[in-house]
């Protein structure tokens, strides 16, 4: 998924958490509503107890009044008492609001007063008799108008309530429908970003379904393309072979006969065609070797690696060993660090050792004392081992012709050879997964490296020969 | 025949043919030397037939000089001929040929050729194998005595 399709559906997502908070807290504040009417239904309620209460107190005081019936005291008492829990109740329901608070105040006062002059009428009936009771009751009548005051204010209040509730219930409405649209925009938002992430998503998988197809045709050429290169490969290297086979034959027949003619019958002949012979013969054999380098580097070419296990100590001394008539009679300093083991195909590492360790033969030739040094060292977590030589070295400016095949840095004339041994060298280590370099100085020396694989292209090598 | 023939030497190019001779003069090997130009005339040398049939078993060549490529039948075809007749099975066979590919001498040495020699270009070293080869195989080594497996043979019959 690409940066863009994250950032999309990221966004959406924060999106929809935000709604699912909102509507949470909508959810909340909707609860909180109901309990707002609920408590405002308690309080319009309490009032109306009050009011009943007070209604109940007057009704008993009448009966007692009328009847001088004891039994009417009691609904005139314990409507009082009951009047004055319901102002406390009332009280405790509105503290939050100093308005109703003040209110229940006065109506309390009035209810008092009430409630004392209906307690003093009770006094006069129960002292003086009915017929004093209706005259104090005809002369002092404010207990009418008390009443009336009290309902009104018990009105108001409850008048009171019920505006702040609507105000606080229109409130929740605004907030509710803010809240809808807001959840309905934000859904609809949501969707949007959701579908523009699918398309874009779409689009990629598209994109992507064409490159990976492109990216197998395109290996699928280039599988096919190494199949050509490699069968190329291998008639180029049968074809070389052949040729460098069937050269031998008639290169020994002249080689052959000239030797024959120079050993055999030198009798007949005179210096001048002697020495022609012999330069027949030397040429001839000078191919024969080309042809039997060229059978090797095309034999390096085709040949599986064996890989094992190969000490490369008691390999390197008997290279040095089988070497010794090509430096007999010459003082030559062998230096010979420990080398280790390595997984490797040994006649093919033997080949690298001894192409290398002629060559710094050859080319110490016209030292006084060559020295020449093996040793290996650490490099990048890889084992290189080195050829160091005090001989005739090159000009660096060459060093990209040395490992060419038939290149030479050096006149025939100073230093025989076909300019093949080092071509096989490096077949040989790039074979392996190794790598070869070199290092020199013109008259000072020169010196060879090589990788014989890390463990990464020992698996590597393994798998190009079996696959 | 009166004369033993002592190198059966089976190469079909004159002049490989001549310098081998050559080679063999000079180190005074030159014994008795019969030369054969394909395979098939080989095999019916070794097998005293057609232009040989008064050749006897009993006088078999002490050494073949066998080239690979050869008209008819090829070098290995000669070896195995050699190899699956009790009464030549016996007879050392060194290959003499330009070829050293891994197959030929895997090839070679699973017919049972007795040894295998990659001509040299240089004439001095051939002359020196050729000597090498016939001071081994025809004075060193100690061939079985006449006749000894075609009696066995006779006998198993």
């Amino acid at each position: 998924m690409s940066f863009t399709t994250k950032s999309i559906a990221a966004s959406a997502l924060l999106l929809l958490m935000s709604i699912g908070v909102l509507s949470f807290r909508s959810t909340l504040r909707e609860e909180q509503d109901r309990e707002w009417v609920a408590h405002t239904h308690m309080v319009i309620e309490e009032l109306q107890q009050i009011l009943i209460d007070v209604t109940q107190a007057e009704t008993g005081q009448r009966g007692y009044v009328l009847t001088g019936d004891e039994k009417y005291l009691n609904p005139f008492e314990s409507g009082v008492k009951s009047i004055h829990q319901d102002v406390e109740t009332f009280r405790e329901l509105t503290s939050d609001n100093p308005r109703q608070q003040e209110a229940a105040q006065q109506l309390e006062f009035l209810i008092e007063a009430r409630l004392a002059g209906l307690r003093e009428r009770l006094e006069i009936r129960r002292r003086d008799g009915l017929e004093a009771a209706a005259k104090a009751a005809a002369t002092g009548n404010n207990g009418e108008a008390l009443m009336d005051e009290i309902r009104e204010r018990i009105s108001e209040m409850r008048l009171t309530e019920e505006r702040l509730l609507n105000v606080r219930l229109a409130g929740a409405a605004a907030s509710s429908r803010r809240m809808r649209t807001i959840i309905v925009l934000g859904n609809a938002v949501a969707i949007l970003i959701l579908l523009v992430a699918g398309f874009v998503i779409h689009r990629e998988t598209l994109r992507r379904n064409l490159a990976e197809r492109n990216l197998k045709h395109t290996n699928e050429r280039l599988e096919r393309r190494t199949l050509d290169l490699s069968e190329t490969n291998n008639e180029l290297e049968s074809f070389s072979y052949s040729v460098a086979h069937d050269l031998r034959a008639p290169l020994r027949q002249i080689a052959g006969y000239s030797n024959v003619m120079v050993r055999d019958h030198s009798a007949h002949l005179d210096s001048e065609e002697r020495r022609h012979l012999e330069k027949i013969e030397d040429g001839a054999q000078k191919m024969g070797r080309l042809v039997d380098d060229l059978l090797s580097l095309s034999k390096v070419g085709r040949q599986e690696l064996a890989l094992q296990e190969t000490p490369l100590d008691p390999m390197l001394r008997r290279v040095i060993e089988e070497l010794a008539p090509e430096y007999s009679g010459r003082q030559v300093d062998w230096q010979v660090g420990e080398l280790f083991s390595a997984e490797c195909d040994p006649a093919l590492m033997k080949q690298v050792f001894v192409n290398l360790l002629s060559n710094a033969v050859k080319y110490t030739r016209k030292k006084e004392r060559a020295v020449i040094q093996v040793g290996h060292r650490r490099e990048n977590g890889q084992r290189v081992i080195f050829v160091r030589d005090n001989g005739a070295g090159f000009d660096m400016e060459y060093a990209g012709k040395l490992f060419g095949v038939f290149q030479r840095l050096h006149k025939a004339r100073d230093f025989e050879g076909t300019g093949v041994g080092l071509a096989i060298v490096q077949r040989i280590v790039r074979k392996h997964g190794g790598r070869i370099w070199a290092e020199a100085k013109l008259d000072e020396g020169a010196t060879f490296f090589f990788t014989v694989g890390s463990s990464e292209s020992k698996t590597k090598a393994r798998i190009a020969i079996n696959p | 025949m009166s004369n033993e023939v002592e190198i059966l030497l089976v190469d079909d190019s004159p002049e490989d043919v001549e310098l081998t001779i050559l080679a063999l003069r000079r180190n005074k090997l030159s014994n008795e030397i019969h030369i054969a130009e394909d395979g098939a005339e080989a095999l019916d040398f070794l097998f005293c037939r057609g232009p040989h049939k008064d050749r006897s078993f009993s006088n078999p060549p002490r050494l073949v000089l066998l080239d690979l490529k050869l008209p008819k039948i090829d070098g290995l075809g000669v070896l195995k001929a050699i190899r699956a007749d009790e009464r030549t099975k016996t007879i050392p066979v060194v290959i003499l040929t330009s070829s050293k590919e891994q197959r030929d001498l895997i090839d070679g040495y699973n017919l049972g050729v007795s040894a295998y020699i990659q001509k040299p270009v240089d004439f001095d070293q051939f002359a020196d194998t050729i000597r090498q080869i016939g001071m081994f195989w025809l004075l060193i080594n100690q061939p079985p005595p006449a006749g000894a497996f075609m009696a066995r043979k006779s006998q198993g019959a």
